[in-house]
């Protein structure tokens, strides 16, 4: 497991971290949600022991990080960090030896890396002559080279095309079918959902929910129910127990379910109308359920990691 | 695949100061400026052969007597001239002669008693005072066998130097100044290495990774050791073509003193390059962007170049307070002692003293800079402050 536990930290009078928490178990990517300034990359600095907290820690396999042992980490940095004028395969065998790797097995998981993340004919060029989605995959072969047991990587899809996003998208599933734990931050949330086994989203120093997208919308209070009847009369809803009408257009009816409600007798008032085009309960998005948490302060939710 | 180990201090510091070397060694900065330095050592050198070369050396032809060629050398030698002697046909022959440049002048003796010399444009003192001096010995000796006088005694002048060593201190000297122009030159560009290395590394949050892997002291010493090893090898490779330069051209008259010289500048230049390095990498360390570079190593550029014309100073008056002074001044001793060295007005135990002075420096300077250096480093946002960064966290 790789756990963040209670971290604080202010700069200044500067609270920017107020006891943020999560858990990553092994084979999980997990996303990390929030707002600009909300902490991301100070918890992930912290991991990688650039910025010290004044509470909390993190650990891995139960033990705190320390120097030793976050060699072991791939990290990517938020604003990329590598030698522009270094050639990309000195620059991934450079970063291969420094993680204690021998000259030659530096050299062979450097050319291993950058063939696999489709960089072969761009290992002699230097590092600045690359495109910004090419550079990416650098700094991720960089990351990967030394074949770590855990990644953190800081805003790792910013600024790439859909199909960068895609490969690199890829690349860390499988380090994930590996068995490594994955934390990336991201303002892409869709990506986050569709990516992440489990999410956290970050608000003013504070975890304001984490969980699985499937538990935060579980928990989401305000669920509602579709249902487009094209033939119904205006107001065949109203009748059902327990259920208030949120909008009503041309038989497309938004509702809102009392708790205990049988969404079932919905169904079948609805069926009585005739026929029924669309029957489901509207799942809310990441970005709505984000909105929600990061809009209300103050509630905390957490759900059963 | 190998399991990655855990690399030592040691390994650490070797593989930064690997990466510097293989990178500046291919950096068109550094070569350029590399062959710059050699040709102008090279230059100095051969500007040296030439004024030799064109301030003694003769060819002076001439028409007639025999007698005159032979009178010519033996007056040549006496003035101190190194006199080439040509006999030549007649008139006309001298006048292509002269106008080819083939020869300085031109002795056109008609056996009368009116002896006319040709030149180009104008006489200098060495060929007037070689061609009277032969026309008026071989006169008098003429006029004395006819007298019949066969032999004269002439007294020789003997010599008695006062200060034997003024042309070989002055030799020393003229060593020492290119030296400490080397010396200047490449402490200057390697510290600006130093400084944009920092900077770079900064800026481009490589240091981050690094510092994930390594401490802030393994990497600065890395990067001044590699930087350090390259500066080294290029004023030793300099020194070895300046010195088997001179050798070869003739340019020096004691070469030991030459080498003497060479090695105390190389020798400076290790200890002036721990002490600016430090300090141009604390200074460095302290901007995140290289366009505020220029803002914070000024300073160290600044005390750099004072040293640098102090010790042009001392080379033409190194027994005076200023040399004196500034040679025990650690960061100006670099520059100033080699010079007062080369010129023999340093006794020993005042080079002891500067070199312990200046070590103590070092010592200071490496501590203090590694301190700012590992609290600058991870402050990205502007302009870090000395103060904040020695107070700063270290992690």
């Amino acid at each position: 497991m790789l756990e963040f536990d209670g971290l604080h930290k202010s700069f200044g009078d500067n609270h920017v971290l107020d006891g943020v928490g999560f858990t990553v178990a092994p084979g999980t990517m997990f996303g990390f949600c929030g707002s600009n300034g909300a902490g991301k990359t100070t918890t992930m600095r912290i991991a990688m022991g650039l910025v010290r907290a004044d509470a909390g820690t993190v650990r891995w396999r139960g033990r705190p990080f320390d120097h030793e042992s976050r060699r072991r980490i791939g990290y990517m940095p938020e604003e990329r960090g590598l030698y522009p004028k270094m050639k990309v395969g000195e620059q991934v065998t450079y970063f291969a030896r420094l993680h204690g790797l021998d000259a030659a097995a530096a050299a062979r998981a450097s050319e291993e890396w950058t063939t696999r993340l489709g960089l072969g004919e761009r290992r002699g060029d230097a590092v600045e002559k690359l495109s910004l989605g090419n550079q990416q995959r650098v700094q991720l072969a960089a990351a990967l080279v030394s074949r770590p047991e855990v990644l953190i990587l800081d805003e790792p899809f910013s600024g790439l095309d859909p199909v960068g996003v895609d490969s690199l998208a890829e690349g860390l599933a499988e380090q994930v079918r590996q068995g490594v734990p994955v934390v990336f931050s991201s303002h892409q949330l869709d990506l986050v959902e569709r990516l992440c086994d489990a999410v956290g989203i970050l608000a003013r120093g504070r975890m304001v929910a984490t969980g699985t997208v499937e538990e935060l919308r579980r928990q989401e209070a305000d669920r509602r129910l579709r249902v487009v009847v094209p033939d119904a009369p205006a107001g065949w809803a109203a009748a059902v127990l327990g259920v208030r009408v949120v909008s009503e257009q041309a038989g497309d009816t938004l509702l809102e379910l009392a708790d205990g409600t049988d969404d079932q007798a919905v169904l079948a008032a609805a069926l009585r109308t005739g026929r029924v085009t669309h029957f489901a309960w509207r799942q809310p998005t990441l970005v709505e359920l984000f909105r929600e948490v990061v809009a209300s302060p103050g509630t905390p939710s957490e759900a059963a990691a | 695949m190998t399991a990655p180990g855990t690399p030592g201090s040691a390994a650490l510091v070797r593989l930064v100061a690997a990466r510097e070397v293989s990178t500046r060694i291919r950096d068109k900065t550094f070569l350029i400026s590399s062959a710059v330095i050699l040709l102008l050592v090279l230059g100095a050198m051969v500007f040296q052969v030439v004024l030799a070369h064109s301030a003694s050396k003769l060819t002076v032809g001439y028409v007639g007597d025999p007698a005159l060629g032979a009178a010519l050398q033996a007056q040549g030698k006496a003035v101190g001239a190194d006199v080439t002697v040509v006999r030549l046909a007649d008139e006309a022959a001298a006048r292509r002669s002269l106008g080819a440049g083939d020869v300085d002048g031109a002795l056109l003796d008609d056996a009368g008693g009116s002896p006319q010399l040709l030149v180009e444009r104008s006489a200098g003192s060495s060929l007037t005072a070689t061609v009277q001096g032969a026309v008026s010995s071989l006169a008098v000796s003429r006029q004395l066998a006819q007298a019949g006088i066969t032999s004269l005694h002439v007294p020789k002048v003997g010599l008695t130097t006062l200060e034997p060593d003024a042309d070989r201190t002055g030799e020393r000297a003229g060593v020492a100044i290119i030296g400490i122009v080397v010396l200047y030159t490449l402490l200057i560009l390697m510290g600006q290495f130093v400084a944009q290395g920092v900077v770079e590394e900064k800026s481009t949050r490589v240091v981050e990774l690094l510092l994930a892997t390594m401490r802030p002291w393994q990497l600065l010493a890395g990067k001044i050791i590699g930087l350090g090893l390259l500066g080294l090898a290029q004023i030793v490779a300099i020194s070895v073509v300046g010195v088997a330069g001179a050798l070869a051209f003739g340019v020096v008259s004691l070469p030991g003193q030459l080498i003497g010289t060479v090695l105390t500048v190389v020798a400076w230049f290790v200890l002036g390059y721990a002490f600016y390095a430090s300090v141009f990498a604390a200074a460095a360390s302290l901007v995140s962007r290289q366009e505020d570079l220029a803002s914070v190593i000024t300073p160290t550029t600044i005390l750099l170049v004072v040293g640098f014309f102090i010790a042009i100073r001392s080379a033409g008056n190194p027994t005076g307070t200023l040399a004196t002074v500034t040679s025990f001044v650690p960061g100006l001793s670099p520059l100033v002692m080699p010079v007062r060295m080369a010129a023999g007005g340093a006794p020993w135990w005042q080079v002891g003293l500067a070199v312990l002075i200046m070590l103590v420096g070092v010592a200071l300077v490496v501590r203090l800079a590694g301190r700012i250096y590992a609290g600058a480093l991870l402050r990205t946002s502007g302009r870090t402050k000395i103060r904040e960064a020695l107070r700063a966290e270290r992690v």
